[in-house]
């Protein structure tokens, strides 16, 4: 999984990285490679270190050993100040000091660009303007954060780490405790800023289908190890999620995007009937999904559950990737090991 | 220095804000604390020419101010030797009160935070007693408050330094040190002459009262010595209520940040107790208002510090006016101020949270 021994292409880089906690080990030697120019998203169940990573890459966290490389350089070698002008966190539940007004949060991303002598310039207002403009916060300049909706607030978060004018960001469950409407906005705004600004951009996400949607580049963890890491369409399998998440599911093309779209597999019988969609749907001892590879080989719509859209490829109005030149309804999901 | 609007159509700094600039420097100043500052300062002159026009004698403001200007009337005797010391040092007093409340408040990240909350005004209350039921010359008073103040503080930061001064256990450990002194105060003043225990007991409610010019000077000089670093506390609190992954994110190392804040509200707040005794709750209440007053996250450090001082300075005329001829210490008003300010607080702050 690990391709690129050295750190050519790569922003960030893990080395021998373990982290624990008092007694508890939750990275163990890892190597991990965070491509340049590229939406990378990590994935893996609960507990399994993804936020660990993050937090550590952040150096949020200190490593027992091993390394954090920024383009190379050992992060713990380079002051936090430099650090925060190449890299923004967005940790997973930051505090909204009482009373502050958006344009004032987003001021403080300008931080590593000030001293207590040096408080404000032209660049720290363009800078700012710039990022609520991104962002779609502009409007809401003069509002106090703690009265705005969850995902105006963690629109103005991500604005106040796009201040920080830093070629990568990294953000912790970024669509956490938020609807799905503004989950797909927040996951919009930081796929343009890769798309569009050239910005590399790292995430932990929960849903796996927004992960395939929105990555260039998919990590699969379990247990304090990288399972799985590549783009999602190479690796992200029914086989990949088994050993992940130890879950049986169908892997189809989304019906938008193209892009992988797991469905969980028969997992409680009744669930078929109640659907009712299926007419033709098969014995319950042949359950998709369940020991089976759906993808290997077969064309879109044989994976049963998933028929109905499928059947009717309308052309994909979003698709994560520009340069995706392959048409994306199309295409097998190998198994892994590729 | 001179106030430049940005050429720039949208904003110089941020909004509310006027950039003020000077070489390479700049610094933002939030127009409403202007305001705020200038109005409080206003008053707080109001209020010290009132405090020096009332009492018996009576000398009317026209006078005071003739007296004040050295203008030479039979009132320089009252107005500028008795009552004058007095009331500069509530203002001064007041004023760092403000400024030490501010800084451990926003350190603790707690409105219910203050020098007199975490244990630095028992540090000192424990260490004035002892010095003054030992018999110790008084001269020695001050100083050994000073240590005891700072030794609080200390023991504090020890307790609290493991976990980087995180705000709740920052405040939890305060408390518990400020009971624990306050008990061995209480068994000082127990086992020691009664005269001595009661000297110790006006001491611990703090009062303005015979004290003047030189409590004064030892205040207005830690202030001066403190100057640089005020200015940059002034900056660096803009930081303090990011919680510590958000700051470190943008650069900041939060905890060298939170105990360089601690460490200087202290040295203001044990120096000020040093000198006036334990007058509690202006140190809580003026960061409070002045923060109201602005309407910000966190009150400018000038603000808060007027706030303080016209507080004080209210505090000690109402002292000397309210049961007159009988004098109240200044202490005993900020308390009947604070406690019901404190239940405010308290009760706001549970409806919030329910």
């Amino acid at each position: 999984m690990n391709r690129t021994p050295d750190t050519r292409g790569a922003m960030l880089s893990t080395r021998d990285l373990t982290v624990g906690y008092d007694e508890r080990t939750v990275l163990d030697s890892l190597d991990v490679d965070l491509p340049a120019d590229a939406f990378t998203v990590i994935v893996g169940p609960n507990a399994c270190g993804k936020s660990t990573l993050l937090r550590t890459m952040a150096r949020l966290l200190a490593p027992r050993h091993g390394t954090v490389l920024l383009d190379g350089t050992a992060i713990r070698d380079l002051p936090t100040r430099e650090v925060a002008r190449r890299l923004g966190v967005l940790p997973q539940s930051p505090l909204v000091p009482e009373g502050v007004t958006v344009a004032d949060l987003v001021g403080r991303g300008r931080q590593p660009y000030q001293r207590w002598w040096r408080q404000w310039s032209e660049q720290d207002s363009a800078a700012v303007d710039r990022a609520m403009a991104q962002a779609d916060v502009a409007g809401l300049a003069d509002r106090p954060v703690d009265t705005l909706s969850g995902g105006q607030r963690q629109r103005v978060w991500i604005a106040m780490t796009l201040a920080q004018d830093t070629e990568a960001l990294l953000l912790d469950e970024p669509t956490t405790f938020l609807d799905l409407a503004h989950q797909v906005e927040v996951l919009d705004l930081l796929h343009r800023l890769r798309a569009e600004r050239g910005r590399t951009v790292v995430a932990v996400l929960h849903d796996l289908n927004q992960a395939a949607r929105y990555a260039d580049h998919l990590i699969a963890m379990r247990e304090g190890r990288v399972v799985a890491a590549g783009p999602p369409r190479e690796i992200l399998t029914a086989d990949l999620v088994r050993d992940v998440f130890g879950l049986d599911c169908v892997v189809v093309p989304c019906p938008v995007t193209g892009a992988p779209l797991v469905v969980p597999g028969l997992t409680a019988p009744s669930l078929a009937r109640r659907a009712g969609t299926v007419d033709a749907a098969p014995p319950v001892d042949a359950a998709p999904g369940v020991d089976s590879a759906p993808g290997a080989g077969s064309a879109p719509g044989v994976a049963d559950p998933a028929r109905p859209a499928p059947a009717d490829p309308t052309v994909p109005a979003v698709r994560p990737h520009a340069d995706d030149a392959g048409d994306p309804r199309v295409g097998s999901y190998p198994s892994k090991g590729h | 220095m001179t106030a430049v609007q940005s050429p720039r159509p949208t904003y110089a700094g941020l909004p509310g804000r006027t950039l003020l600039r000077l070489g390479p420097a700049s610094v933002q100043v939030r127009r409403r604390a202007v305001l705020v500052a200038a109005v409080t300062a206003v008053l707080l002159a109001a209020a010290v020419v009132l405090s020096l026009s009332l009492g018996t004698p009576y000398v009317a403001p026209a006078d005071v101010l003739r007296s004040l200007s050295g203008a030479g009337t039979p009132y320089d005797l009252v107005v500028r030797d008795l009552r004058l010391p007095r009331i500069v040092l509530a203002a001064v007093a007041g004023a760092a009160f403000g400024i030490a409340g501010t800084l451990i408040q926003s350190v603790a990240r707690n409105p219910l935070a203050s020098p007199d909350v975490i244990g630095i005004t028992q540090g000192a209350g424990l260490a004035a007693t002892i010095a003054i039921t030992t018999g110790a010359a008084a001269v020695v008073v001050a100083p050994a408050a000073l240590v005891g103040g700072l030794g609080a503080a200390l023991l504090l930061l020890v307790l609290g330094a493991r976990h980087g001064l995180a705000a709740q256990r920052f405040v939890l450990a305060g408390v518990a040190v400020a009971f624990a002194l306050r008990a061995l105060t209480e068994v000082v003043m127990l086992s020691a002459d009664p005269i001595d225990g009661l000297r110790a007991q006006i001491w611990l409610i703090g009062t303005l009262a015979g004290r003047g010019w030189s409590e004064t000077l030892w205040i207005a000089l830690t202030l001066a010595a403190l100057l640089p670093v005020l200015a940059w506390a002034g900056w660096a609190l803009n930081g303090t209520a990011l919680d510590d992954d958000t700051a470190r994110g943008i650069g900041l190392r939060p905890v060298a940040r939170r105990v360089g804040l601690a460490a200087t509200g202290v040295v203001v707040a044990a120096t000020v107790t040093a000198q006036v005794g334990a007058v509690d709750f202006v140190a809580l209440v003026a960061p409070q208002v002045a923060r109201r007053l602005v309407r910000a996250e966190r009150p400018p450090l000038v603000c808060a510090a007027l706030v303080g001082a016209l507080l004080l300075v209210l505090a000690d005329l109402a002292g000397r006016r309210l049961f007159a001829p009988t004098q109240l210490p200044a202490g005993v008003l900020t308390a009947a101020i604070g406690g019901p300010y404190l239940m405010f607080l308290l009760v706001r702050r549970r409806r919030r949270s329910a």
